[in-house]
């Protein structure tokens, strides 16, 4: 099999719209959740979220926003400084050995959001004319394709909270299998609108509002953590050939080692520790001789009362006596849960975690919880000039559980 | 102002059409509309005009070749809709 290098990461966060912004909010430990501003979101009874400050007029003309949900919006400007931090992925490349797989749960849910409003409360009978191609899943990658002309597959997966996870764990292993040479893979989510959240407050799952201060709303593996804190953006990355990376003097940033995928088929919500582990062991199967060099996991880490302790108890099961010597973090306590995009957000965060040798922090971890008793780097984030791979866990609402390896260059 | 000068106006600003090149022998595909930035010209025609293009892709495809096919079949529309109000 291939090497298969990331050679570029782009970002669209509530941490910053650059990789360089978020990785520098998360070693800060800086929150993005607050309260929310939007049409009817009076109505909300949570009303925080991880919002991405974004001008789409700054990126786009008039014209082509009135195309693009903010959702392909947030993945054609991630998909563009991945490819520019590539240094020249895609020149010379053979577009028919170039193809796009993006994740994302929800699509163009904005778009659906507006056309229903338009529908039941203005009862108007006429809907935007471009709202099927807006609202359709896989809009973000098509337009990427479209912008940078790639002829190679076009996929998007959609498996809740770890479609960008497997869109990055499957681009990989087209490109290590020799099919494609490039690849831009990730994911995107907006689902910060009245008729999203709405939903996700009646599943009885997202944190309420923290009295004193939002942005601590999110406080995964601490013991007084109550639920999720739903956030939006998009992180690509370029996958890339690694001997095609190298003799071109590609930026390598790191290298994908290990993917690991493995259902639950047991319950649509309820996190498995069988299925959790299961998937990690797969990941590191494949990373092989990585798995023994693993310093740091990024998390899947919630903050609901369910998923922190299966996870923390998966994750004992796996590296047994070594997990107490693993960094683990959620840094989803910053930038909250993006859903669809949640597993490239945080595969995005351990790679510059391996490529500037520094591991982010969970924050709000206040009151130790006897169920999560691992090194949750709770007092800030922590030099790790040696660190040589990272695993980054994504579980999701229907059971797949994917797992990602990434090695230092 | 005419239907024509609206059309101009509505093309200019919303669809960031040269002025210029806005003459009403201009063809839609000199223009550089096709049959998706028709659908939403549509759109907002019938919103400023007060009217409903019927949705007959071949009927309007039939008709409408030009800006100034454009502007006399949105006369024909919003006389037919006149006609049709109760006095």
């Amino acid at each position: 099999l291939k090497p298969v290098a990331v050679t570029g990461v782009g970002v669209v966060s509530p941490l910053g719209n650059d990789a360089a912004s978020l990785f520098a909010a998360l070693c800060a430990g800086r929150s993005g959740v607050r309260r929310l501003a939007g049409r009817s979101f009076e109505r909300l009874q949570v009303g925080i979220g991880a919002p991405v400050d974004f001008d789409a007029a700054a990126h786009f003309p008039a014209a082509r926003v009135r195309m693009l949900d903010r959702v392909s919006q947030f993945a054609l400007c991630a998909a563009s400084q991945a490819i520019a931090a590539s240094a020249g992925a895609l020149e010379a490349v053979d577009p028919r050995r170039a193809g796009v797989f993006i994740g994302t749960g929800m699509g163009g849910s904005e778009t659906a959001d507006d056309g229903y409003h338009t529908l039941y409360a203005e009862h108007s009978d006429r809907v935007k004319p471009y709202s099927v191609l807006m609202a359709m899943n896989n809009a973000p990658a098509a337009w990427i394709a479209l912008d940078h002309r790639l002829e190679g597959p076009n996929l998007t997966y959609s498996t809740a909270c770890s479609s960008s996870t497997v869109a990055i764990g499957e681009a990989a292993r087209r490109i290590a299998s020799g099919e494609v040479d490039v690849m831009v893979a990730g994911g995107a989510e907006a689902p910060l609108t009245f008729g999203t959240l709405m939903a996700w407050e009646a599943l009885r799952t997202l944190a309420s509002a923290d009295a004193n201060d939002p942005s601590a709303s999110c406080r995964p593996f601490s013991r007084d953590r109550n639920g999720l804190v739903l956030g939006e953006g998009a992180a690509i990355v370029v996958l890339e050939d690694g001997a095609r990376a190298r003799a071109r003097g590609a930026p390598i940033m790191a290298e994908i080692t290990g993917y690991g995928l493995f259902t639950d088929a047991s319950h649509i919500t309820r996190p498995s520790i069988a299925g959790q582990a299961e998937a990690m062991r797969r990941a590191l199967a494949d990373a092989a001789d990585d798995a023994a060099a693993i310093g740091y996991i990024n998390a899947h880490g919630t903050g609901t009362a369910a998923n922190d302790g299966v996870e923390t108890a998966a994750i004992k099961e796996v590296f047994g006596a070594r997990s107490r010597a693993l960094a683990v973090s959620s840094t989803k306590s910053m930038h909250g849960h993006l859903l669809g995009a949640a597993g490239a957000l945080e595969l995005v965060a351990s790679v510059l975690a391996l490529a500037h040798g520094r591991i982010p922090p969970t924050i709000n971890l206040r009151v130790p919880d006897p169920e999560c008793d691992l090194d949750y780097v709770a007092d800030g984030a922590r030099e790790a000039a040696g660190l040589r791979a990272a695993m980054t866990n994504s579980f999701a609402f229907g059971g797949t559980n994917a797992v990602l390896v990434a090695r230092a260059a | 102002m005419t239907t024509l000068e609206r059309l101009q106006q509505m093309l200019t600003r919303d669809f960031e059409l040269q002025p210029g090149a806005l003459v009403p022998g201009a063809t839609l595909e000199s223009l550089d509309i096709d049959s998706l930035r028709m659908i939403e010209i549509l759109f907002s025609v019938e919103e400023a005009f007060g009217i409903s293009v019927p949705a007959e892709p071949a009927e309007l495809r039939a008709r409408v070749h030009t800006l100034g096919d454009l502007a006399g079949y949105i006369d024909e529309l919003v006389n037919a809709k006149a006609a049709q109000a109760p006095a």
